[in-house]
């Protein structure tokens, strides 16, 4: 049975044969032998030739966060990989120059003024979270378009905080 | 003794104490805000009390609040942990008027050890070396500019009421100084309500070493020995060991006495740290009194045997210290990793969301204080500190490998946390050198990316992945809404409401 996934951006297929506990891993060039034992509702012991694998995945809501020997992977599911490029769209037209927030946070400052001229690397606004103070920096030179939040609002991660127009 | 602790903390550290007064038979009180109601501390203490909304001037800093809760449910005595009001002297005031026995020290020695600016004027009159700066705060912004000039660039910015690197900012030229000034009251009001802040002389390339102190209302003083706390980001303190490479035993002796000559200068009572920087050419300076709890106690706690926040209280009460200064030794190593709730690979931005899963390690000489657990949702509104993994072992290099284990073997799932980027820091050569200064993360981790695993591990994680989507019952995306969502960029807000048209 073949599955696609997007780990880090990047297109993953791979392909499993199960036999009872036997199961025949394809991916890429790589092909692995492995006996399958379920531990838990989120772990899964592996044995690859006689190494011994335990694999924990959690899942969230369009993703599985899955650790392995102190790597945490981000896997995606292909279908959900394809909405996110959707969404990604609708956002691509407005292109970078909005500027979000990169976490949840509270606007503590906005810098500039709409209609006024920036630089790159300018710190366009303060958003705090967790006790410390985050300069939002200017991605590019230009002009401020339009200002979206106002000092004291609360703000989650990838909401819109102003829209720069480029030079 | 007491009969009952309130707690006014939350979080590890919250934890640490209810677990103290357990072991000493000792009723525990827990105060939460209302974003902690499912917060371990509320689980694991006998009593808890809701003390007002998330935002913590509303809740773990309203004094009042507090108190009334502590004589509403009959708490003879206030442990306040470390951040919050563990170093506010009003509210030790308040205690005291109100018949509480706050568990630090006394609102005196609080106020002057608490006022960085006395502190330093203070320590320098008895002959303790103290770093070049200003001994006051300035009048207006000429004034600042005038003494940076004075002092000569670089300068650091430090919050008056200061500690973990709140309102602090190196400053290189007179052009930064007023962005620098005005941000670093800023963040010193949130952080303490005082916007107040001076000017020092910047020491490059330091090593941070502190001593802990004990002193009981008896005045009798003990140090515990130093640790060392260099390796640092944006002047928070992330990994913590003692001994210190740095020091020799003759060094020791003098910085310990030093120590306790501070704290009996401050008259000081309860458990303090008195931080020194340590030069390249190993002059130290007395930096500031830390009057309370530090995070990184337990490192002090493995290698003296000493259970720190039992003696808090029990100086508390009155008793008198059993320790003597010639029985104290060092034993073995011991190093501490601080685990925040923010993500290496971005820039460290503070990372909330639900824990989905936790293992913490396990094994001989590993500790791990926490305060999270599987199913925890982490908020917003404070410190991104979730919990602290400590190891002991005979040597630095046992200490070292067994952190490193350790670290491999930690497991927390569905928020970003520092570990990938601690396990670079622990094996880093310099780092097992003993190298280590207060530039260490910048010298050596700018930039810092996560390496690539091996090649089979990301073929076996999307095994995984791909036996879970064959398990019926575990399919991502279940909510059948998935399907029938409206594809817009406001469909990955998470639980907050968002009032604000874009």
């Amino acid at each position: 049975m073949d599955f696609e996934f997007t780990v880090s951006g990047v297109r993953q297929t791979i392909s499993l044969d199960r036999k009872d506990d036997r199961v025949t891993i394809r991916h890429g060039d790589t092909t692995l032998e492995a006996e399958v034992r379920i531990i838990s509702e989120d772990s899964v012991s592996l044995l690859v030739a006689g190494r011994s694998f335990l694999v924990i995945v959690a899942r969230d809501k369009d993703k599985r966060h899955v650790w392995l020997n102190g790597r945490t992977y981000l896997v995606q599911s292909g279908k959900e990989e394809q909405r996110f490029a959707e969404r990604g769209d609708e956002r691509a037209q407005k292109g970078k120059s909005v500027v979000t927030a990169p976490m949840p946070g509270k606007v503590v400052k906005i810098n500039v003024a709409e209609g006024e001229a920036v630089r790159k690397n300018q710190t366009l606004a303060i958003v705090e979270a967790m006790k410390m103070e985050n300069e939002i920096k200017s991605p590019l030179e230009g002009f401020v378009k339009k200002i979206y939040v106002s000092a004291g609002d609360l703000v989650d991660s990838e909401k819109p905080l102003l829209e720069l127009e480029p030079k | 003794m007491f009969k009952k602790i309130l707690v006014s903390n939350r979080g590890e550290i919250a934890c640490r104490i209810i677990r103290a007064c357990r072991e000493m038979g000792i009723a525990s009180l827990a105060v939460y805000s209302e974003a902690d109601r499912a917060g371990l501390h509320v689980q694991l203490a006998d009593e808890a009390a809701c003390i007002g909304p998330p935002a913590a001037v509303e809740s773990y800093l309203n004094m009042d609040r507090i108190i009334e809760t502590a004589r509403a449910f009959g708490a003879e005595a206030i442990h306040p942990g470390y951040g919050f009001l563990a170093e506010n002297p009003e509210f030790a005031r308040r205690c005291e008027r109100a018949g509480i026995v706050f568990i630090g020290p006394n609102s005196r020695a609080l106020e002057l050890v608490g006022d960085k600016i006395r502190a330093r004027q203070t320590m320098e009159n008895s002959g303790i070396p103290i770093i070049p700066g200003m001994k006051h705060v300035a009048a207006d912004f000429a004034e600042y500019a005038a003494e940076a000039r004075k002092i000569g660039y670089p300068v650091m910015i430090k919050a008056s009421a200061g500690g973990g690197g709140k309102g602090m900012r190196i400053v290189c030229s007179e052009e930064e100084l007023r962005p620098g000034l005005e941000s670093g009251q800023r963040e010193a009001k949130a952080a303490f309500g005082d916007e107040s802040v001076y000017l020092e002389k910047y020491i490059e390339d330091p090593r941070h070493v502190e001593f802990q102190v004990l002193a009981d209302n008896h005045g009798h003083i003990v140090h515990l020995f130093e640790r060392e706390c260099s390796i640092q980001r944006r002047h928070q303190k992330i990994v913590e060991e003692t001994p210190s490479q740095a020091l020799t035993p003759e060094l020791r002796r003098r910085m310990g006495e030093t120590a306790r000559k501070a704290l009996q200068v401050a008259e000081y009572n309860n458990a303090g740290t008195v931080e020194f920087l340590l030069d390249r050419n190993k002059k130290f300076y007395f930096l500031e009194v830390n009057a309370r709890l530090q995070v990184e106690h337990p490192v002090t706690e493995l290698t003296t045997g000493i259970d720190l926040v039992q003696q808090q209280i029990r100086i508390a009460a009155g008793e008198k210290l059993s320790l003597r200064q010639e029985d104290l030794v060092q034993r073995g190593h011991a190093i501490e990793c601080r685990i925040y709730a923010e993500d290496p690979s971005r820039n460290f931005l503070p990372s909330s969301g639900k824990v989905l899963y936790l293992r913490e390690p396990r094994g001989p000489g590993v500790r791990h204080d926490g305060g999270i657990y599987s199913g925890w949702e982490v908020p917003i509104y404070y410190d991104p500190i979730l919990a602290k993994l400590i190891v002991w072992a005979e040597t630095r290099d046992s200490a070292c490998a067994r952190m490193a284990a350790a670290l491999d073997d930690y497991v927390i799932l569905g928020i970003s946390t520092t570990i990938p980027f601690l396990k670079d820091v622990i094996s880093h050569p310099r780092f097992l050198e003993g190298a280590t200064t207060t530039a260490f993360i910048k010298n050596h981790f700018e930039n810092w990316r996560e390496k690539e695993g091996p090649a089979d591990g990301l073929t076996l994680a999307l095994a995984a992945a791909a036996l879970d989507e064959l398990s019926p019952s575990r399919k991502v995306g279940k909510a059948a809404g998935l399907e029938k969502e409206v594809y817009s960029p406001w469909q990955m807000l998470g639980r907050w409401k968002i009032g604000e048209k874009p």
